[in-house]
């Protein structure tokens, strides 16, 4: 296995830039998950990684090797694609030994690899059988398979689950985040699932417009985000925001009422912030206080041993609070909200963190 | 659904369909073939021949000679199409489908032009082009000091029906390129991309990974170019006349059915010898369409998605 070191890589198609300055280390044996809204790129970092698309500048290094110009079959990576892109002509096994074939490995040898990887797959049994043969479950252990007998540097993945239904996909990331400790595998994976980034990432990178926004441990990210775009990406509901502007020892929310925060700088005083609190750390509480903001229930979702309460803000913001077992309120009713002090993020006027 | 109603829905849905197919392909079929098993006589009427027809048409020497060397001309029209205008075809389609290329648009009406040309004009075109008189086939090779090349191609009897079958596969290649090209964008890229990885380049992703998946298709255009080259008639009717020449070099199925049944100066048309030809002409694209099926089609299906 082998570490991955992408610096300045940049890439356009014609005039559009779609990567820009992308700086990442992907650690030898480490998951690293990219995550971003679509269109942003991912799937391009993937494929200037794979060799599959020819980059506009910057290097990329596998295992100490600078492969910019290598073609993919010679950077040792293997690939699984979200469509599995399984040879719909040849059978699992031959699927499988396909890249093997090409690359003259002695067909003993091919037939020893693709044994061991249909045993840890759990593919023997399907050896002969043809992809249109199998469920889409089976299609993407062979995909994977097809990864493993190649005994790549790095594995890539590009949305490999997004085509299971949902309690396949949960199986399957189980069974990927085993495979990596057993490989003990350099992994990039691009998915949109939130739950499956924060579940398999040793590191989550954020992109947005071609740009990492922020990269760390999945709760680095949950709990510190570097920027409003990440805090509003990352925590599913979404984070809260409300906008306001600083005081003395506050925030003066304008019609939402005003908080009072310390450790605020004095040079700060004036200036256009946004508070961010996620729904779990909003309260619905009676009575007055320095984080408590009153508000109107807009709409409760139950889902058993929780649920959503949406708040309308007097200024018109929407809120949403977590709550633990069952309510009364109802659509309608006034009652106010209490923020929890330990847990507020604060953006700054140009979207960046405040401490 | 009560039976009636279903019936009726049956009728009404199947009913206008089944009587066109039955009044314009079922019907000439089935009389064609009832046609050819009786003798037509001078006077006008016609006499129970049973399977005599095809005993002159196969063994008497008047007919049988013009039949062999009509089937033979046709097979040999077949198998240049099949040896040059498909594989032509595929190499066309192969190109049309890189990645990079630019003007892909005009490549592919230009090259599809000729088959929405009227055969006449492809015909006349090709005459004047090649006229040993003033030609500009002459012209261009002595241009390039290849005028040693040039001969009347049209007008010997050993290179008259290659001339004419190229001619044929110049204006119908536009075909088998559009029907591969198709199948070939029917591929997701996602496939070659994942034979990039295992390490093929362009070229071998083509034939390991691209090639295998458009078998049906090729198949396809062969029984399509079978069928279409056992039918063909229009084009030596164009260039060669009815008696396809030079001394009937060019001769294949449709024009010897055609002089055989409308006549042709001296030759009478006798519609019962006619239909005989006629349905001689069946039979050949029948089981070459049975052999297909049975034979290759079984194979090729694995190949599908
Ligand atoms: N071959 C191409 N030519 C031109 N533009 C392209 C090409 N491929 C991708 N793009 C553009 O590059 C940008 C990034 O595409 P990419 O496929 O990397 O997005 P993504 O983050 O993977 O999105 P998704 O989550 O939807 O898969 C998009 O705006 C896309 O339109
Ligand atoms: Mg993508």
């Amino acid at each position: 296995m082998a570490e991955v070191r992408i610096e300045n890589l940049r890439k356009s198609f014609g005039a559009v830039e779609v990567l820009k300055d992308i700086d990442l280390t992907v650690e030898d044996g480490s998951f690293v998950v990219l995550v971003g809204p679509s269109g942003c790129g991912k799937s391009t970092l993937l494929r200037s990684i794979a060799g599959l698309e020819p980059v506009s500048g910057g290097t990329i290094t596998i295992g100490g090797r600078k492969v910019n110009d290598l073609p993919p079959a010679q950077r040792e990576i293997a690939m699984v694609f979200q469509s599995y892109a399984l040879y719909p002509h040849m059978d699992v096994a031959a699927n499988m030994g396909f890249g093997l074939r090409f690359a003259r490995t002695p067909k003993a040898e091919i037939e020893a690899r693709v044994a061991e990887a249909a045993r840890i797959l759990q593919l023997e049994p399907l050896l002969k059988r043809r992809p249109r043969e199998l469920s889409g479950g089976q299609r993407q252990r062979v995909a994977i398979g097809r990864a493993i007998v190649r005994k790549p540097q790095v594995f890539l993945f590009d949305e490999p689950l997004s085509n299971l239904d949902a309690a396949l996909r949960i199986n399957t990331r189980v069974e990927i985040a085993k495979l990596h400790k057993l490989l003990a595998a350099t992994i990039v994976y691009v998915t949109h699932d939130q739950v499956e980034a924060m579940t398999l990432a040793d590191k989550i990178v954020v992109m947005n417009q071609g740009r990492i926004e922020q990269q760390g441990k999945p709760l680095d990210l949950y709990y510190r985000p570097a920027n409003l775009f990440v805090a509003g990406f990352i925590g599913s509901p979404a984070m809260n925001f409300i906008a306001g502007q600083v005081t003395q020892g506050g925030i003066d929310l304008g019609p939402d009422g005003a908080v009072t925060l310390a450790g605020l700088t004095a040079a700060a005083v004036g200036s256009r912030v946004t508070l961010g609190i996620r729904p779990e750390h909003v309260r619905i509480a009676d009575g007055e206080g320095g984080l408590r903001l009153s508000a109107t229930v807009e709409l409760v979702e139950r889902l058993g041993e929780a649920g959503y309460v949406h708040l309308r803000l007097p200024s018109g913001t929407v809120a949403v609070a977590e709550i633990r077992g069952e309510t009364s309120l109802r659509t309608g009713d006034r009652t106010s909200l209490a923020l929890d002090p330990t847990h507020l993020h604060l953006f700054g006027p140009d979207g960046r963190r405040m401490v | 659904m009560p039976q009636g109603t279903f019936l009726r829905l049956l009728v009404f849905f199947l009913g206008p369909a089944l009587l066109v197919y039955s009044v314009f392909s079922i019907y000439p079929l089935l009389a064609t073939i009832l046609n050819s098993l009786y003798s037509h006589q001078r006077d006008g009427s016609y006499l129970w021949n049973g399977l005599g027809n095809f005993q002159t048409l196969l063994f008497d020497p008047t007919w049988s000679v013009p039949f062999w060397n009509a089937l033979k001309n046709n097979f040999i029209f077949f198998l240049i199409h099949m040896c040059v205008q498909n594989p032509v075809g595929l190499l066309l389609a192969a190109l049309l489908s890189l990645p990079r290329l630019r003007f892909r648009a005009t490549y592919r009406t230009l090259i599809f032009m000729p088959t929405m040309l009227s055969v006449v004009v492809i015909g006349f075109a090709w005459q004047l082009i090649l006229s040993p008189l003033w030609g500009i086939a002459k012209m261009f090779l002595q241009t390039f000091g290849l005028g040693f090349l040039f001969a009347p191609w049209l007008g010997l009897e050993s290179s008259a029906l290659i001339t004419v079958s190229l001619i044929s596969v110049w204006q119908f290649v536009g075909i088998p390129m559009i029907l591969i090209y198709t199948a070939l964008l029917a591929i997701p890229d996602e496939l070659v991309d994942a034979a990039t990885v295992d390490g093929l380049n362009q070229f071998q992703a083509f034939v390991w990974v691209k090639l295998p998946l458009i078998w049906p298709t090729i198949g396809l255009v062969s029984i399509l170019t079978f069928v279409n080259n056992f039918n063909a008639f229009d084009l030596v009717y164009a260039m060669k006349g009815a008696l396809a020449g030079p001394n009937f070099a060019t001769d294949i199925m449709g024009t010897l059915f055609y002089r055989t049944f409308f006549g042709n100066q001296l030759q009478l048309g006798d519609p019962s010898m006619g239909s005989a030809v006629a349905t001689m002409m069946l039979l050949i694209i029948l089981i070459g369409v049975m052999a297909y099926l049975f034979l290759v089609q079984r194979r090729i299906q694995r190949y599908s998605f």
